[in-house]
């Protein structure tokens, strides 16, 4: 997936997991940036007694790199606190939660917010509520009430949110984790001379996500808090107008088990996950090192640059789909240099690359969502392609809910973006028409199974009730 | 009361305050240690150091212990969200025999 699982350690610590990273330019608050990180996979809603929640003992940053040395310059840290009401009862709520104070609701967390810059940190909320998980009808009868109030003012302008989302990311996991499936291609799969597998026929995707909820830490502030000098960007040619994002996780190095089921933690914080741009470490970096470049700097991603510049996929699609992929194939026999990848991952998009758009601050290889805050919102025509879909405020300029990034990084990996720094190379058809399937085309901004994202903060939708979408 | 602070710590003897701090917080180790402790005249120097000062050594958070390298005696402490790093290799020769 984006991130979800995407390392053996990591996948054994969900509150830990983090899944996916938007940030984007706030559709109706153009001053303005939104930053969601999400944690806690793959969330059956029906999951009680003990629903989901961020973890106690878990350091969560987002991370800002506005000069382009791969190094924060804003973090903003959040940390949970939980507290149970009753001691005597077994269940999360013993009646309707009406209210973030109704002494119905058993199982409550809070948590603080920390801005850190060169000038120090500073504490932007302390004991701001979550909202429940979405029980059902019974339970949390009045669900966007109860998240509404959960919404909380940031001092200096801007709102922040920590709560259950409805997973917006999409994607055929099923598929593509059985050895490169793509249902609406899958008739051209070499199935490894397996007879009667089922696959002779083109097939819809099947949205793997699809009903279930994540954890999101979503944070609206003035671009000016974030960018350069605190300037406002207004030249989308300036690499003063860019800024990288990441999120982290981290917990302390010690915890020892005690007796009587309880812990306790000592020692600094170690990062344990990390999120810049969407399947990067998931489907680019090798196994033996996904844990580790969860541990690693965005700073020290020139490490991982021989995996980008010849990524494993881009060799196995012409292998899995035999004379679909000439001409990516006959490259993959050469010296294979996919700078193009290297740009969009690793450095983002110097001018000249793509006509009229940059979101480079310079060539340091560092990991993180670039976002170039002086494009504008695309209001009319939004491309769930992004800027391969011409349209330049998605991804991999920053990242919308929306965005289709599995079928953007799958094109790229086929060759569809090689052009741009190797004109000599002529991409496959088929390297333009890759898709998991799981949207109607690049207009669709609501792809199967997300339908409900929102138009305003925090931008992911209504998580699903447990009793309305009881686990499969 | 006045909890000791950590350039105290530092400064009078890092050994003997650590394997304090390990028996208490490190289970399986404690009984071991017990002897230990009561043969570790650094421990009760410092003590009596700190009673002759009007201090009382108090443990406010958990202290564990990480042996990192016996050769070298670099042990590791962690306390609260602090790290401190100090080599002994007496000190951590003997908290790995305690283990044996």
């Amino acid at each position: 997936m984006s991130s979800h699982r995407e390392a053996p350690e990591i996948s054994k610590d969900p509150v830990a997991d983090s899944t996916d990273l938007y940030a984007f330019t706030s559709y109706g608050n153009p001053d303005h940036v939104t930053i969601i990180a999400n944690y806690v996979p793959l969330q059956a809603p029906d999951g009680g007694p003990n629903f989901y929640e961020f973890g106690d003992d878990v350091l969560y940053e987002i991370k800002i790199d506005n000069n382009g040395d791969g190094q924060a310059d804003v973090t903003y840290q959040f940390t949970f606190a939980t507290q149970v009401t009753n001691p005597n009862t077994f269940l999360y709520n013993t009646g309707p939660i009406l209210s973030l104070t109704d002494q119905n609701w058993n199982r409550r967390q809070t948590f603080t917010v920390v801005r850190i810059d060169d000038k120090g940190k500073q504490t932007l909320g302390t004991n701001l509520a979550c909202p429940p998980c979405n029980i059902g009808p019974l339970s949390t009868p009045n669900y966007e009430t109860l998240v509404t109030s959960a919404i909380h003012d940031l001092p200096n302008g801007g709102s922040v949110f920590a709560g259950q989302r409805a997973e917006g990311f999409y994607v055929d996991l099923g598929a593509i984790f059985d050895l490169g499936i793509l249902r609406p291609f899958q008739q051209l799969h070499t199935t490894f001379g397996l007879q009667n597998t089922g696959l002779g026929a083109m097939a819809a995707g099947v949205n793997s996500t699809k009903g279930v909820n994540v954890h999101s830490i979503a944070i609206e502030v003035p671009k000016t808090d974030v960018s350069k000098g605190g300037a406002a960007p207004t030249d989308a040619s300036s690499p003063a107008s860019v800024i990288g994002v990441w999120t982290t996780a981290s917990r302390q190095k010690a915890r020892v088990l005690k007796a009587g089921g309880t812990d306790v933690a000592s020692g600094p914080y170690v990062q344990v996950s990390r999120l810049g741009n969407p399947l990067v470490n998931e489907v680019v970096v090798p196994m033996a090192k996904k844990d580790y470049w969860n541990s690693q700097e965005p700073a020290n991603d020139k490490q991982f640059t021989p995996a980008v510049l010849n990524p494993e996929l881009a060799q196995l699609l012409p292998v899995l789909y035999p004379g679909v992929f000439p001409n990516l194939e006959a490259y993959n026999k050469g010296t294979p240099k996919r700078d193009d990848l290297v740009a969009i991952f690793h450095t983002g998009l110097p001018a000249g690359v793509v006509a009229g758009f940059q979101n480079s601050m310079g060539t340091v290889q560092a990991d993180m969502l670039r976002l170039n805050l002086a494009v504008p919102v695309t209001k009319q025509g939004a491309s769930n392609l992004g800027l391969i879909g011409k349209d330049p405020a998605g991804f991999p300029n920053g990242r919308r809910v929306f965005d289709d990034v599995t079928t953007i990084e799958l094109r790229a990996l086929a060759g569809a973006t090689l052009p741009l720094v190797d004109p000599s190379f002529t991409p496959d058809a088929a390297a333009g028409q890759i898709t998991p399937g799981l949207t109607s085309g690049p207009t669709d901004t609501s792809a199967m199974g997300t339908e409900n994202y929102l138009l305003g903060f925090p931008y992911l939708g209504t998580p699903y009730s447990g009793f309305a979408v009881p686990a499969a | 009361m006045k909890p000791i602070e950590r350039r105290a710590f530092l400064t009078r003897g890092s050994m003997a305050v650590a394997a304090a701090g390990v028996v208490t917080a490190v289970p399986g180790l404690a009984s071991g240690l017990v002897a230990v402790e009561q043969d570790a005249p650094e421990a009760e120097s410092l003590a009596a150091e700190a009673a002759a000062a009007g201090e009382t050594l108090t443990m406010d958070e958990p202290i564990v212990a990480h042996v990192r390298d016996l050769a070298t005696g670099e042990i590791g402490l962690f306390s609260g969200t602090r790290e401190i790093v100090f080599r002994d290799p007496s000190l951590a020769a003997r908290l790995f025999r305690a283990t044996r």
